[in-house]
């Protein structure tokens, strides 16, 4: 680890987006990743559940004008059974992982359903639960290929080309990974779940470094999802365990943590405007009243501004990030200082 | 009545002792338990090491609805996982056994988090002091908005919670007065939840608007709290709720009636609770040796159930099979036999709604009076759905459980084909030592002979084993704990 050097990198609450939809339509439900166009019109991928729905991709904005939903629950071709990732391409195509239905699905820059590709099995070019994705600098696509505990590596089109890692806890070796990125560098950084810790690879998917253990302390992981890397390197990790986010410099250096602030978003808050009972009720709400538990999954339960579940990171404009919330079906936005 | 193989053994005492504190066991636990012995297989029930379950990271990574357990499928099936994988079914035994008797429902509280909060207290408190048990039970949050403590105010009381604390949950209609439950209501003022109006009025509304549910947390107002003096079962003071406690903790009904609660859960199925007040138990002599167990052991529960254990009254021959199993009991002690849901699977949500088909909806039940329990669990449907889950899930071979009972088979015959009477000997010594009546087992050997030779070392004889098995989870007698 190289010796820090400079002032730390701060990050500041700015804004939430989101609202709680269940049963579809404006806000998201139960979302595990998101993804930025190039245009800047933000992806939100809610998994929903198999009773209710809520099941779709949310277009929305970071001025959270809302767009359309795309996609639902479903085995048809353009549906999804179990997703857990998206990102677009160089040609704003998005690609869509599923790990119920072992495929990887495509839709045009125009959201028309274009094709899929996968299958399921532990041979080269198979899944076994598809998790998070990413392009690299070739524009090929990584799938983390999760119970397989490798990443593969495929042309748009689905052509295996190549892969790496396998099950354990040695260097290059993973344990249930979940999500991956790709830096401005080239290098790929991969949430290696079960091991606590992240991953750093070459383009080629030569292992470089491995960071993080088991813990709450800085620097320890309780099950990372995901990761983002900015243009300088630094590197943001959704510490999905422990119910925060992690900053880092390029050498690992910890720069900060925070656990979250949301407020209301404007949807909510027009929600609790339209609604007089909840506005009244709300009035004397005490977003952080005192608790009697300490487990981070247990705080966030019970305290609305805090992270609960983040599980996935976007940088926007690398000037801000994204943090996607599973559990308050919403996402902040903080601002690097 | 035809017997499985040492019928009368300590085994089959075991195996008894593991029907009633767990789902029955597996051929491995019964195994397990058999070389610890009787004494040895209850020293480790009441000092249980690591529940060893499947782990709540990997169900909450693949269940994306089991982070938040807003909806009933997903506590239900959260609750599920832990039934069937735990390695330590006795606190799930004690969690049900609190939840039928604190009956709570997701049905009006809405939120599933904090149902699976109270189950988890049931957990840590179950067995212990009755005394600590009521006062989690009464900080408990999900218990406080089911019985509307959070509107009993210091002038305006509302008497849900301090009525059931006395009927329903601690000592039974006829011990206490009318004047008892105002006074027991007034005790409770102030125990209420953090941020009220806004919980009570998202659970009202029923809303995950605008960013889920917000899990609730215990909070003492003080200012709303009636501190004047109260006479409450013949004492007076300036009781708090803890003081009501102590004072239900040290009537001589309170042990009665929980005594007889455990002994519908734990020995033999009772009268439904509404006859309680006009019928005498059915075993006094057991009632009164929790009973006694109780006042010698500071109100311990888990005194009471392990002098209960320890006894001939428990042992003896009348009280085998005594019970009819909760369609929980059908449910998690069929999985545990296949040896399923070592992943998470979409499977769970079906033995989930399957449990509620029978009868059960875990963490919903029907009324404040809980489930009645006995006779009250059986009816054609419910018949045709137990039959039907435990079919369907011992069906498959490849199953761990399955594959493991056949492995076993194979090795009792290594010389190959099966005599269709040891067969149907060695199957239901396999599920748990279970017995069948005369005309059952005659049947269940027909049965094999008309499959021809049965080689369990073959796919083929895998697959007729299976049947066998399929075919005895679907007898009366499978029905029966």
């Amino acid at each position: 680890m190289a010796t820090e050097t400079g002032a730390r990198l701060g990050l500041e609450y700015r804004d939430t987006n989101g609202f709680g939809a269940a049963q579809g339509g404006r806000g998201y439900y139960l979302p595990v990743d998101l993804a930025v166009r190039s245009d800047g019109r933000i992806y939100v991928l809610s998994r929903g559940d198999a009773i209710q729905g809520g099941n779709g991709i949310k277009i929305t904005d970071i001025d959270h004008n809302w767009f359309e939903e795309i996609s639902r629950r479903g085995t048809a071709p353009g549906q999804f059974i179990s997703a857990t990732a998206i990102a677009f391409d160089a040609s704003d195509r998005l690609f869509m992982a599923d790990e119920a239905l072992h495929r990887i699905t495509i839709f045009d820059a125009d959201h028309n359903y274009e094709s899929h590709w996968g299958t399921e099995g532990s041979g080269k070019g198979e899944f076994d639960g598809p998790s998070g994705i990413a392009f690299d600098r070739d524009g090929n696509l990584l799938v983390v290929d999760d119970k397989n505990q490798r990443i593969q590596r495929y042309t748009p089109d689905g052509k295996y080309l190549n892969s790496f890692g396998s099950a354990g806890d040695g260097n290059g070796e993973f344990s249930f990974p979940w999500g991956v990125t790709v830096a401005p560098n080239s290098d790929i950084y991969v949430a290696d779940w079960r091991n606590d810790r992240i991953q750093r690879f070459s383009h080629e998917g030569k292992f470089i470094d491995a960071f993080g253990t088991t813990g709450a302390g800085e620097g320890q992981f309780n099950r990372p999802a995901n990761v983002a890397v900015d243009a300088d390197g630094n590197i943001f990790v959704a510490d999905w365990g422990n119910q925060r986010v992690q900053a880092f410099d390029k050498d690992w250096n910890f720069q900060t943590s925070i656990r979250g602030a949301g407020e209301l978003s404007k949807w909510a808050a027009e929600y609790i405007d339209a609604n007089a009972d909840e506005k009244e009720a709300r009035s004397t709400f005490d977003p952080y009243p005192e608790l009697d538990v300490d487990d981070p999954h247990e705080v966030s339960a019970r305290t609305e501004p805090y992270f609960w579940d983040p599980v996935s990171i976007a940088l926007y404009d690398d000037t801000r990030i994204l943090i996607l919330e599973t559990g308050r079906h919403r996402f902040q936005v903080y601002e690097k200082v | 009545m035809a017997t499985a193989t040492n019928i009368g053994t300590e085994l089959d005492l075991i195996a008894h002792l593991l029907r009633r504190t767990g789902f029955g066991a597996t051929p491995g636990e019964l195994e397990e338990a058999g070389a610890l012995g009787y004494e040895g297989t209850l020293d480790r029930l009441f000092n249980p090491g690591d529940a060893d379950a499947l782990p709540v990271d990997l169900i909450r990574r693949y269940h994306a609805d089991h982070n938040d357990l807003r909806i009933p499928p997903s506590s239900g099936s959260f609750w599920m996982y832990r039934l069937v994988t735990t390695k330590t079914p006795f606190e799930e035994k004690i969690a049900l056994f609190w939840h039928r008797v604190f009956a709570t429902g997701q049905t009006k509280v809405i939120q599933g988090k904090v149902m699976i909060s109270q189950i988890d207290m049931f957990r840590k408190y179950g067995l212990g002091s009755f005394r600590d048990l009521l006062i989690q039970l009464s900080k408990d949050p999900a218990m406080i908005l089911w019985l509307d403590n959070q509107d009993n105010h210091k002038d305006n009381i509302n008497e849900n919670y301090g009525r059931e604390i006395l009927e329903l949950f601690a000592m039974g209609v006829g011990n206490y007065t009318e004047d008892d439950v105002k006074e027991c209501a007034r005790a409770f003022t102030g125990w209420t939840i953090a941020n009220m109006p806004y919980m009570s009025t998202k659970m009202r509304n029923n809303t995950l608007r605008p960013y889920g549910y917000i899990a609730w947390q215990f909070e003492y107002d003080e200012s709303d709290h009636d501190d004047g003096e109260k006479t409450f079962l013949g004492e007076t003071g300036n009781f708090t709720g803890e003081d009501v406690i102590d004072i239900i903790c040290k009537n001589p009904a309170t042990p009665l009636f929980v005594a007889r609660h455990l002994y519908h859960h734990f020995v033999a199925d009772e009268l439904p609770v509404p006859q309680w007040p006009f019928e005498g138990p059915k075993d006094p002599e057991a009632i009164q040796l929790m009973v006694d167990a109780y006042f010698a052991n500071d109100y311990s529960i888990g005194a009471m159930l392990r002098a209960m254990f320890e006894s001939d009254i428990f042992k003896s021959e009348s009280k085998r099979f005594a019970r009819i199993k909760s369609p929980a009991e059908v449910v998690v002690g069929t999985l545990r036999l296949a040896g399923d849901f070592d992943w998470p699977t979409d499977d769970v949500y079906k033995a989930t709604a399957a449990c509620n088909y029978m009868g059960q909806q875990l963490l919903g039940p029907t009324s404040v009076e809980g489930w009645m329990g006995g006779d009250d669990w059986i009816s054609t449907g419910s018949m045709v759905q137990r039959i039907n889950f435990a079919s369907d899930t011992i069906g498959n071979p490849d199953k761990r459980g399955i594959k493991a009972i056949i492995g076993r088979i194979a090795d009792r015959h290594p010389s190959g084909n099966v005599d269709p009477e040891a067969l149907v000997e060695d199957c239901l010594d396999l599920v748990g030592r279970l017995r069948v009546e005369d005309g059952t087992q005659e049947g269940l050997v027909e049965f094999v002979r008309e499959q021809g030779d049965v080689d369990p070392a073959t796919e083929d004889g895998a697959g007729k084993i299976t049947s066998l098995l399929q075919l005895i989870v679907s007898t009366r007698e499978y029905q029966l704990a």
